[in-house]
């Protein structure tokens, strides 16, 4: 019998090659969209979930209250790690992590590369994938060095790196002892190569002071510890170890790995659903998106049901029953969503390395595992059954006496579950164009706020190696040179906040300004002139031309409204073990998130720390030319490090990687899901004018003008796509508006979007249909009035 | 094998009424060829599908082989029906996705026939209908005669009790009408019985027995032989 099923299937398919084609390549392109996504989903759900001892493995995390807010953080003092193993009986392991960033050196090859310092025990805690050599002894010196497989390849070719030995940092010999295998696309983890954490005390760099949360803390808990338990005994670590000294309020927690990723958001001192939220909406669209698929198979289906009324009729004369019916449809919708999957598959294989590039992962599809086959095969059968249900009790539904003798009534052509299906799919379809809208305005807006500085030609370069030794040569030489019109140091890139701080008093401030966050930048000199920010009062640093200068800061406009502070320049504020003294305001400008609202600012002077060279290139001279210069200078004075740079306006821009992203995901799906809408609405219109095909006829006998008939057909469909846009506007507008308060920066719901959203989709279903109808319009009557 | 008494069928639409069949009796004994004549609109279609278990009666009294079957449920009608009746339609209704073998086969199918047995038989029927050379073509590729004779074919592969045909000849011409007609009276001959509703004089005069109906009721009986 499925024999025979199989046969009816393959050769309807077959005999309707267009409706087939629709049929199939909406459903391929509705599935490859689902599998891109639920590929992006599964990568996200298993973040950092493979460890085998994922179950025991947790990360330390400080909880403290901010200006009245709870926050919670997982950036953990260094000394934390050790204490915790030495005095909680719970835990079996712990191991650091801290990022670092290196130079490494084989013969005349120089490499700048990002790392960690990890502890001993780090692989005991997590088992990533080894190629080569023995974890268990992997750092039982302070000289040793685990590479990734890839960064072995870059440093050492293709002979074995086991053994060797490489110069980092221009000074130290490291011995590589083990290979891993290049980190997969779902850890969070960022490493090229790992280091002991010893090293970081032989250089200095392992202080043991509670305040300094700049790395991060992992435990191992022993099989049976208790984790609320656990949390109980280690809240207060950081509060003992500081009474009497720095008084700190900050408690300590351990966060399970397994949710670290999902849960990320910090909300009252606690992680709550931060990237899932993200994940969900995804997997709702993925849904959706395979809905409007399926509901186009359905009208597709139900559309072509005259011709299969017939063979439901002969089905049961000759002794078939409904449920035997039911099955053939079914199985018959599942070889289509067979053989759609197949194209989706092949599709999926095309765009992935595109997708890949648009959300910065590196999905695959993993054709040896089982389990990704089993899924491929329940998402086949659950497609198929979902697609073909309605049309399957539909078609079998029929009575033969009426399909056989002709008196089948053709269904009603006015309201009916075909064009309920319709009104769903165009309210997708409406509520996606709209959001692209609004999230590409968004886009826009944050992308054209006013930095308050200066991104043309401005440069920086990181004070590698001995840089900072020789700064005022180098300074001096790039200024000499031509290549520059003004050079200043400063505490980061002026497109990354590296520091901020409490504890400030000034004239007139009160106890609780001792809470207020200012975030810290830095500079020697030249800061207004190098950067472009607008000086309002007083005058910029200047440590070469006023020795005092040391000493004195900037405050921008935010940071004297939120001191309150009538005459500011000339003021002193305190804080950071120093008096500082105002010399002059500037505008307020962006260093860190430009969705967000600019927090109170100090440059400090060079009393403070320097990481950076700001430079502004002399826009009188072409550029590759100043770059050389200045590669020569830097060269000169830093031969063990090669020269880099970095435009600031590039670096600005990776600030809306993440928004950029979500903007062309939904463009994306919401042009596929217009795409699939309209393979659908096409279909039922076609059906439509075939049911109205002896109306027509009689219409024009009677004297209707082709105009007429047109608009006739087309009203129907227009009809149906105001009520999904009156269906749409305001889901789409709630959805919006919730998406925009993630933005303290944001646009309003522009109403404009809502309108354009409105005539787009008019003018798509116009389209579609229009087509159709006029060819129904222009038929030749006699043939359909002689058919009947 | 057939006998109805005071069968009622009204057909509804919303506003109107339609008397189709209105208290008729009719007897078919075994090994009969009846044939129903009347107008258009007369009930002999509402008479050849409630004969025929596609449809039910309102109220009245139906016996087929001695068993009332006016109440059965849709599932006992089509049990009793592929096993005991075949069907043979003006529009011939083969499923055009499938070859001539194939559409007579699909009544074995669905009566549970196993597939060796299912060959000899269809083989046998398409012999019998001299269309075996045409097995592997499909409906559209035939023409309307040889279309007929695969759905007779498809009929009598189950060797039912009773045929039932609905103007077998309408959509043939005379030569080919002719043949379908020899076909039936053989079948009739080797003990099948046979109900043909026709418009046709020179089809009725195949029968035994001629029921004239009108407005959904019989008005005469013409005894043939």
């Amino acid at each position: 019998m499925f024999k025979n099923y199989f046969k009816t299937a393959i050769r309807s398919l077959l005999r309707n090659k267009g409706y087939s084609l629709l049929n199939i390549m909406g459903l391929a392109v509705g599935m490859a969209s689902t599998i891109l996504i639920l590929l992006w989903v599964g990568n996200e759900v298993g973040m950092d979930r493979f460890f085998s001892k994922i179950d025991r493995l947790y990360i330390m995390n400080n909880r403290d209250n901010f200006s009245g807010q709870l926050q919670a953080w997982n950036s953990t003092p260094k000394i934390l790690g050790p204490t915790i193993k030495q005095n909680y009986p719970d835990v079996e392991d712990m191991s650091r992590f801290g990022n670092n960033n290196f130079l490494f050196t084989i013969g005349d090859k120089k490499i700048t590369e990002s790392g960690g310092y990890v502890d001993s025990s780090f692989f005991k805690l997590f088992d990533f994938p080894i190629v080569k050599g023995n974890t268990a002894n992997a750092f039982n010196g302070v000289d040793k060095i685990v590479l990734t497989e890839s960064f072995a390849k870059t440093l050492f070719g293709d002979t074995d790196p086991i053994g060797k030995t490489v110069k980092v940092d221009s000074s130290d010999i490291f011995t590589v002892s083990a290979i891993m295998k290049d980190l997969p696309a779902n850890t969070t983890f960022r490493f090229k190569y790992l280091m002991p954490w010893t090293y970081r005390a032989k250089i200095n760099d392992d202080d043991k002071y509670w305040g300094n949360n700049s790395i991060q803390t992992f435990v191992l808990l022993k099989e049976g510890a208790k984790l609320s338990t656990f949390n109980q005994k280690v809240r207060d670590i950081t509060i003992n170890h500081t009474k009497g000294n720095d008084n700190s309020t900050t408690q300590v927690f351990a966060f399970p790995i397994r949710d670290k990723y999902l849960y990320n958001k910090s909300e009252n001192g606690k992680y709550v659903a931060g990237n899932l939220v993200t994940v969900r909406m995804f997997s709702i669209i993925a849904g959706l998106i395979l809905l409007i698929a399926c509901i186009n198979f359905m009208n597709l289906s139900t559309a072509r049901s005259e011709k299969r009324a017939k063979e439901v009729g002969v089905r049961k004369v000759v002794g078939a029953r409904k449920g035997a019916l039911v099955i053939q449809f079914m199985l018959e919708s599942i070889i289509l969503s067979f053989i759609s999957f197949l194209i989706a598959l092949l599709l999926v294989v095309i765009v992935l390395p595109f997708f890949n590039d648009l959300v910065g992962k590196k999905l695959a599809i993993r054709y040896g595992n089982f389990i990704f086959w089993g899924l491929s095969l329940l998402f086949i059968v659950f497609t198929g059954i979902l697609a073909g249900s309605y049309p399957a009790f539909f078609l079998s539904s029929f009575s033969p006496v009426k399909v056989l003798k002709g008196t089948f009534k053709k269904a009603n052509s006015k309201i009916n579950p075909r064009s309920v299906l319709v009104v769903i799919q165009f309210t997708f379809a409406i509520v996606l164009i709209i959001s692209t809208i609004i999230i590409s305005q968004q886009m826009h807006y944050i992308q054209n706020r006013d930095r308050g500085y200066n991104q043309d030609a401005l440069v920086f370069s990181d004070m590698s190696g001995d840089i900072p030794k020789k700064y005022p040569l180098i300074r001096q030489e790039l200024l000499n040179s031509g290549a520059v019109t003004s050079v200043t140091k400063t505490m980061s890139p002026i497109t990354q906040q590296y520091s901020d701080g409490w504890g400030f008093s000034w004239p007139g401030s009160v106890k609780e300004d001792e809470k207020l966050d200012f975030t810290r930048f830095s500079s020697d000199a030249q800061f207004v002139k190098t950067m472009g920010v607008k000086l309002l009062q007083g005058r910029d640093i200047d440590i070469y031309q006023y020795p005092t200068d040391s000493a004195s800061i900037l405050l921008t406009e935010s940071a004297v409204k939120a001191m309150r502070l009538s005459n500011p320049v000339g003021s002193v504020v305190k804080g950071d073990g120093q008096d500082w003294r105002v010399v002059g305001i500037v505008k307020d400008f962006i260093i860190a998130s430009p969705t967000e609202k600019v927090s109170p600012m100090m440059v400090l002077g060079p009393h403070s720390w320097f990481t950076t060279i700001h430079y502004r290139l002399n826009p009188a001279r072409p550029v590759a030319d100043n770059l050389k210069t200045i590669e020569n200078i830097f060269k000169k004075y830093n031969s063990a490090y090669p020269f880099q740079y970095n435009f600031v306006d590039a670096e600005y821009a990776q600030k809306f990687v993440s928004i950029e992203r979500t903007s062309k995901l939904t463009t994306l799906f919401s042009a596929l899901t217009i795409i699939i809408s309209c393979l659908g609405l096409f279909g039922l219109a076609a059906y439509m004018a075939e049911v109205r095909t002896k109306e027509i006829g009689v219409r024009k006998v009677l004297g209707a003008s082709i105009t007429s008939i047109t608009t006739l057909l087309s009203k129907d469909f227009l009809r149906l796509v105001i009520v999904a846009l009156l269906i749409a506007v305001p889901i789409a507008w709630y959805a919006s508006h919730q998406w925009l308060l993630n933005f303290q920066y944001r646009i309003g719901v522009p109403v404009w979007a809502f309108v354009l959203a409105g005539v787009l989709s008019i003018l798509i279903a116009i389209l579609t249909v229009g087509f159709l109808s006029l060819r129904a319009a222009k038929a030749n009557p006699t043939k359909s009035l002689r058919s009947e | 094998m057939i006998e109805i008494k005071n069968l009622n069928k009204i057909y509804r639409t919303d506003e109107i009424e339609t008397t189709a069949l209105n208290d008729i009796s009719v007897e078919v004994k075994d090994g009969e060829f009846v044939a129903i004549m009347g107008p258009s609109g007369c009930g002999k279609s509402t008479l050849l599908n409630i004969v025929g278990l596609l449809d039910n009666p309102d109220s009245g009294s139906f016996l087929f082989n001695g068993q009332e079957i006016a109440h059965f449920n849709e599932r006992q009608r089509s049990d009793l029906r592929k096993h005991n009746i075949g069907f043979v339609f003006q529009s011939f209704n083969l499923i055009d996705e499938l070859t001539v073998y194939e559409n007579v086969e699909l009544p074995l199918i669905y009566t549970g026939v196993k597939s060796d047995e299912r060959k000899i038989r269809v083989e046998a029927a398409l012999d019998k209908m001299q269309i075996m050379h045409r097995r592997n073509h499909y409906p559209q590729q035939l023409s309307g005669g040889q279309q007929q004779r695969v759905a007779v074919a498809r009929a009598v592969v189950n060797k039912p009790k009773l045929i039932l045909a609905d103007e077998p000849t309408g959509n043939l011409d005379s030569k080919n009408g002719g043949e379908v007609m020899e076909m039936l009276t053989s079948l009739n001959e080797q003990g099948t019985t046979i109900v043909m509703v026709t418009h046709s004089e020179h089809d009725a005069q195949f029968s035994h027995r001629i029921i004239r109906m009108l407005d959904g009721q019989t008005v005469m009986e013409n005894i043939l032989i």
